[in-house]
Formats: C-alpha cells, structure tokens, sequence
C-alpha cells in the first residue's frame, strides 16, 4: 500500500464529492428535516421503554420528544451515510478500472474512498449530535455522539457492501431503503421493541448496537463498552465482506511496469 | 523476443464457456512499428485487447511485452467531475510520474486544448474529452500504445493531430497497435491483420 496514491485518490474523491452540491445539502437537510418533523410532531409527555442491551427489566422514562431525537437521529445518519457509501464505491467504476491499468492498486483506491467516508461519517454524525443540544441534553452526549458516528461506521460499511453487489444504481438504492427503513427507522425504536417478540432478529441487525450506545448513553449510566464493541465488530464484518466482493469486482491487471511476461 | 520486439503474442488461444475465441493467435510488434487488427463484431478482438491490456489471461499462448504500455480505451474513461488538469493529476500518479504537470503542459500545447486545463470534463466538447483521453494514454510516453477504436469520437483537428503525433511515437522508436473494425489510411500501417474467427491473418 503506497500512501501518497492513497492521499491522491482521497483528494481526487473530496474534491468530485464537495462539486456535488446537491449531496453536500441534503447531507445537511435531511437531518434538520428529520429533527423539525420531531419537535413538531411529538410532546413532552413521559414514556417508559427497556433498554434491551442493559437487561430485559431495565426500564427508563423520558419525555416521547427527546426518545424520539434519538431514535431519529441514528435512523438519518444510517440512511446517509449508507447512500454516501453506495455511491462512493459505485461512482466511475469503469474509470477506475482505467486506473487500475495505469498502475493504481484497487486496495489504494478502496483506502482513499474509505478515508473520505470516514471524513464523511464523522461530519453528519458531529452535525446530528450537535442538534440534539438544540432541544435537549443527553445525560452522556459524548458517548451519544459516539453512538451516531458509530451508526454510520455500520451503515456506511452496508452501502459499501451494497454498492459493491449491485451492478444497477435501483437495485443498490432500494436495498438501502429496505433496511434503513425497516431497521434504523422502525424496528429499532425502543418502544416498538418493548412489545416485540422474536426480538433476536432485531438485535440481529445493523442498527441495533449503535441505536443501543446512542439510547443508554443519553438516558442513563450503564455502561456501553459491549454495543461499542459489537458496533465496530459488525462494521469490520459488513466492510470485510465489502472488500471482497469489491476486489472481485475489480481487474486483475498484469502490470507491465517494465517487463511482462506471461505464458498461458 | 528478438531485440526489436515490444509485444509478444504467441499461439494464444481463449474461449468462453467452452466456445473458443481466440484460436491459436501470433502477433509481434516491433520497436518503430504500427499494426492494426481489424474484425467484425464477435471476431475475437476485444478479447485479443483485453489480453494484450493484461484484463485477462489467455487459456494457451504466450504474452509478453517489453517496456511500458499505454491504453486508449474506445469511450473517455475520465472523471466528469475533476477538471482536465485534475484528471492529468490522477492518471499521472497511476503511471507514477512526478512531473506530471510540465508533461501535462506539453500535452495540451501539442493537442491544442490548453483552455480547457481546468474546466470540468462535463464541461467540455467530445472532441476535448477524446483528446483527453488519448492524452492520458501517452502521458508516460509509453513503449507500446494500444487504441482501441481510436477514430471514434475524434474531429478533423484532433485526426490531423493524431497522424502527426503517431509518426513522432513512431519515429521515436515507439510501437502502436490498433484495434477497430474499421481501418482508414491503411498506407499509413506497417500491416494490417484481419481476426476472422479468432484466427488472425495478414492482409
């Protein structure tokens, strides 16, 4: 791995994202749309939920508004950073493999795309986590913090695996809207899952661990290092089988750097 | 592989799911030389290129090239939102040359398309997005340059340019190959060779 090819291809890939206006908006729009339609829509009337990753009994009651940021906040970073991701691995994927002729590795190439999304989960979940302080305050907002970017580390693993699978953009788009919406944006939402049965399917996915961290860290002092953990696992998972696919996907290119030679 | 030799295919041989494509293949190419394969569509010719490129392996056959290569694809591979100097940049550091602005410099002088250096490629004609594209194949100034259907997309100027450019690879001891399934200027080849059926033969 060559890092100064790693850091051009990151530059290349900030500067083609950063002329993609309309991304860089709803990258910002879509969390303020999310967040608005919370505070409007609910009220500060108490609930109780379980926390499922403390124990079965352990039960906290806050107001439905400040449940429902939360809840909200992980299911936009998933969805965001998933599309980000999908497009990031799909985009120019015949120019790339031009590069990958003229001398460039795919695992460069993968790198630099990778850095980028980090670049990119850490400013939409910094960017959730700071708007929450606008309607409330987490009792641990630094660990909540670390529950969204967390979120998007798993999601945006998912739109790299998606993304690398599908050879069509419609069939890579409806899969992330399938998930995100049935995952991050239903089942995971802790009184939905207070009445749930077959409750290891919703622990199965990947929203789960990251929606975990985001819930106890702002409504209680349980410990989160076992989502913290379970959430980096699960992303290196969903990244690892990215990779492979992603590596299969690409050419396999004898470089003639200054002598090829090849007998069949 | 004699001391002249840059490209060496010898009795290649592919096929597809049992359907052979290329049958027993020999082609050599030597320093201040220009072939060309011709072929109707499922001859075999994308399948020679893809091989000679190093995209694949052949079943049977030998391959070998001496120095470095330079690839034209058919269609611009570039990125649409980097800017033509960007997209210098990129490919630059692919080949691994670190001068790739004074060579980018050259380029566009030579192919008369400086200014249009930083205008995005979704900004700029075809013709520009060819030149571009075959800019970034010789931008290493490459031993052995493939094109793969050159003429397509090309205008007048950049046709004109292109000749020109040819014959000082050439005269600088480069050697080309060019695949299409249609050749003008024949006078201008050292040999052309028609892929009929995945056997190659000498016009």
């Amino acid at each position: 791995m060559r890092l100064s090819y790693v850091a051009t291809g990151a530059l290349m890939t900030v500067r083609e994202l950063m002329r993609n206006r309309l991304v860089l908006i709803m990258l910002f729009l879509i969390p303020s749309i999310f967040y608005t339609l919370v505070a409007l829509t609910t009220s500060d009337r108490p609930i109780a939920f379980k926390l499922a990753s403390v124990s079965e009994d352990t039960f906290v009651s806050v107001s439905q508004k400040s449940e429902s940021l939360i809840f909200i906040g992980v299911a936009a970073v998933g969805f965001l950073t998933s599309f980000v991701a999908m497009n990031l691995i799909r985009r120019d994927v015949e120019v790339n493999r031009r590069l990958v002729i003229c001398g460039y590795r795919p695992s460069e190439l993968i790198v630099s795309k990778l850095t980028v999304l980090m670049g990119v989960i850490l400013v939409v979940a910094l960017f959730v986590s700071l708007s929450l302080l606008l309607f409330f305050r987490p009792d641990r907002f630094a660990l909540t913090a670390v529950g969204l970017i967390l979120a998007g580390w798993v999601y945006g693993a998912y739109g790299l695996l998606v993304g690398a699978i599908f050879r069509r953009e419609l069939e890579a788009i409806l899969f992330i809207v399938l998930l995100a919406n049935i995952d991050a944006g239903w089942l995971q939402n802790p009184i939905y899952y207070a009445d749930a049965q077959n409750t290891e399917i919703i622990r199965a996915l990947p929203a789960y661990f990251p929606s975990q961290i985001s819930m106890v860290a702002a409504f209680s002092d349980h410990s989160v290092t076992v989502p913290i953990a379970a959430s980096v696992g699960y992303g290196l998972g969903l990244l690892f089988l990215a990779l492979i696919v992603h590596r299969w996907r690409m050419p396999r290119v004898r470089h003639h750097g200054h002598l090829g030679d090849h007998n069949g | 592989m004699n001391e002249s030799t840059l490209l060496s295919i010898t009795d290649v041989a592919k096929a597809f799911r049992g359907t052979p494509v290329l049958k027993g293949v020999d082609l050599e190419l030597r320093s201040g030389e220009m072939l060309a394969v011709v072929g109707e569509n499922g001859s075999g010719k994308s399948t020679l290129l893809k091989i000679a490129v190093g995209l694949l392996e052949p079943d049977a056959g030998a391959f070998s090239i001496r120095g470095t290569m330079g690839y034209c694809p058919q269609e611009s591979l570039l990125f649409d939102t980097l800017t033509v100097r960007e997209n210098f940049q990129f490919f630059g550091k692919a080949y691994g040359v670190t001068d790739w602005r004074e060579r980018s410099d050259r380029l566009l002088e030579r192919f008369q398309f400086a200014q249009y250096a930083d205008y995005l490629i979704s900004e700029v004609s075809g013709g520009t997005r060819q030149k571009l594209n075959l800019c970034i194949a010789v931008m290493h100034e490459p031993d052995v340059l493939i094109l793969d259907e050159p003429y397509s997309g090309f205008d007048w100027e950049t046709y004109v340019h292109f000749w020109e450019f040819t014959k000082e690879l050439l005269e600088g001891g480069r050697a080309l190959l060019v695949v299409s399934h249609l050749i003008y200027d024949r006078e201008q080849f050292h040999a052309v060779h028609e892929l009929i059926d995945g056997v190659l033969r000498c016009d």
